[in-house]
């Protein structure tokens, strides 16, 4: 198989309780970082340090409990919402009381009704809350959102985001969210990096994307408003 | 009564007839496989005369590194047929695996038929071993690579939901074990199938060819029982010790999904 660079001389840091947008156009390598911080992927060469201590130092099964990670289009298993939600107790001793579950619902604001639906034919928007409640139960420190908006409608799009700020803000969660549509999550989130062909074109807090130094961020932040 | 049906080689050309009448059919309704019909007619004969001899050979060997031997050879020739039919998608080491799997499975259930059931002495007796092994490692083979090649299809179709259970904290096994009991099921589906019309639908080949030279019909029922509760037992054997190793070559060390044709 060809090896293809994906992501190229990255850093920055992520401080606890830090709510942080990567932003960039499709193909930036935005999913590619995120699933090297939740370890689904190891980097080819450098190092991610998490609480002071490399990322492969970190036993991974926990390491993946505490850094959780929603997908773009959040895999369900066959069968209930209720299944999807114990899911892990499938490998682990967690037994989940049904009060439990309501309340991780309410979280996501879905209702106690939820639990007995078929979990393949949510709608879109219902299965990213399924998918966030599913990971909120193994109480994660840091929240990895892949395009968590992508595949909604605007106005489904704004309420997701207001769950995850509403999250972050009551579960002091630290919160890494990519999107390649900065004006949907700019007011949520304290700080961003623009990722553009791997590179890290701009980061800093949300001020930089209305002032944008290089054209590729320019072109970037234009392309999507159209 | 005559009781032992003995066929001649003239016996054998007379039944060319049959293939003669199956030419004249496919020739009539223009089915076209006229080549590969009078190949696959030479092959039979000529494969399984070569075959009598070996066997004759073996049969007249009474030592047990004669029997070890053939059946490291029989178990080799099983496993590279069996790992070149997984080209498309290729499992790191699979040659190994299957062998490997092949043979612990031979030795556990033809240990359990000569030692406890047939009460074969000297162990390395051929006229029990070779027909024994032989379709042990045979229907192991069958099964184990159909299982394999089950497996790596739910992979393919389960990449998301796999993935996403790791993301979570799942342990490898864990997150394969849906795919697993899928492929082991879909394995054991013919041999099952077999265990339910066994006697009613169909009668197995081996008892017929019992019956057929002679043997007692009791005796020959309770041969084929065996071989059956022996077949159902190869099968699932080699199912499950094929995928156990199976898919440990297809995640790292991190729990990470590798780039074996399963990822995109």
């Amino acid at each position: 198989m060809e090896a293809v660079t994906i992501l190229n001389d990255l850093s920055f840091t992520i401080n606890r309780g830090d709510t942080l947008a990567v932003l960039g156009p499709s193909g930036a390598g935005k999913t590619s970082l995120l699933r090297l911080l939740n370890g689904m992927d190891s980097p080819s060469s450098g190092h991610i340090f998490f609480d002071n201590k490399l990322l492969e130092d970190h036993p991974i099964l926990e390491l993946r409990k505490n850094i959780g990670m929603v997908f773009q289009s959040p895999a369900m298993l066959k069968g209930s919402v209720e299944e999807n939600l114990r899911i892990t107790e499938r490998w682990s001793d967690n037994v989940f009381s049904t009060d439990k579950l309501v309340t991780v619902l309410e979280y996501v604001e879905l209702s106690q009704r939820f639990l007995s639906k078929n979990a393949q034919s949510l709608s879109g928007g219902e299965k990213q809350r399924v998918a966030l409640a599913r990971v909120l139960l193994n109480y994660p420190s840091v929240l990895l959102l892949d395009e968590p908006t992508a595949n909604l409608d605007p106005k489904l799009a704004k309420s997701i985001i207001k769950l995850f700020s509403d999250l972050q803000k009551g579960l002091g969660l630290t919160v890494l969210i990519s999107s390649h549509n900065h004006s949907l999550i700019q007011n949520f989130v304290n700080r961003v990096i623009v990722l553009i062909d791997g590179k890290i074109i701009e980061e800093g807090n949300v001020g930089v994307l209305s002032n944008p130094k290089t054209k590729e961020v320019q072109h970037f932040l234009l392309d999507e408003n159209e | 009564m005559q009781e032992f049906y003995h066929i001649t080689w003239t016996d054998v050309f007379v039944s060319l007839v049959l293939v003669g009448l199956t030419l004249a059919l496919i020739r009539w309704w223009k089915i076209g496989l006229e080549k590969t019909l009078i190949i696959g007619t030479v092959r039979s004969f000529v494969q399984l005369t070569f075959m009598g001899y070996v066997l004759t050979f073996f049969f007249e060997q009474r030592h047990w590194s004669f029997m070890i031997g053939l059946i490291v050879v029989m178990t080799l020739i099983a496993g590279f047929e069996g790992a070149r039919r997984q080209k498309k998608t290729p499992i790191p080491n699979y040659f190994l695996i299957l062998t490997g799997s092949l043979f612990t499975t031979l030795v556990i259930v033809l240990g359990v038929i000569l030692a406890f059931i047939l009460d074969v002495k000297p162990w390395y007796y051929p006229y029990a071993i070779i027909p024994i092994g032989g379709m042990i490692i045979g229907n192991a083979m069958n099964s184990a690579t159909l299982a394999t090649n089950r497996f790596m299809s739910e992979l393919q179709h389960r990449r998301r939901e796999i993935e996403m259970m790791l993301s979570l904290g799942s342990p490898v096994r864990a997150a394969v074990q849906d795919s697993i009991r899928e492929s082991v099921q879909a394995a054991l589906i013919p041999t099952i199938n077999s265990m339910m019309t066994v006697g009613i639908v169909f009668l197995p080949g081996i008892m017929s060819g019992q019956i057929l030279s002679g043997v007692d019909p009791m005796i020959a029922v309770r041969y084929q029982i065996m071989i059956m509760y022996m077949w159902v037992t190869t099968t699932a054997l080699a199912d499950i010790l094929v995928l156990a190793l199976v898919y440990r070559q297809l995640f790292t060390s991190k729990a990470q999904l590798k780039q074996v044709n399963v990822r995109r």
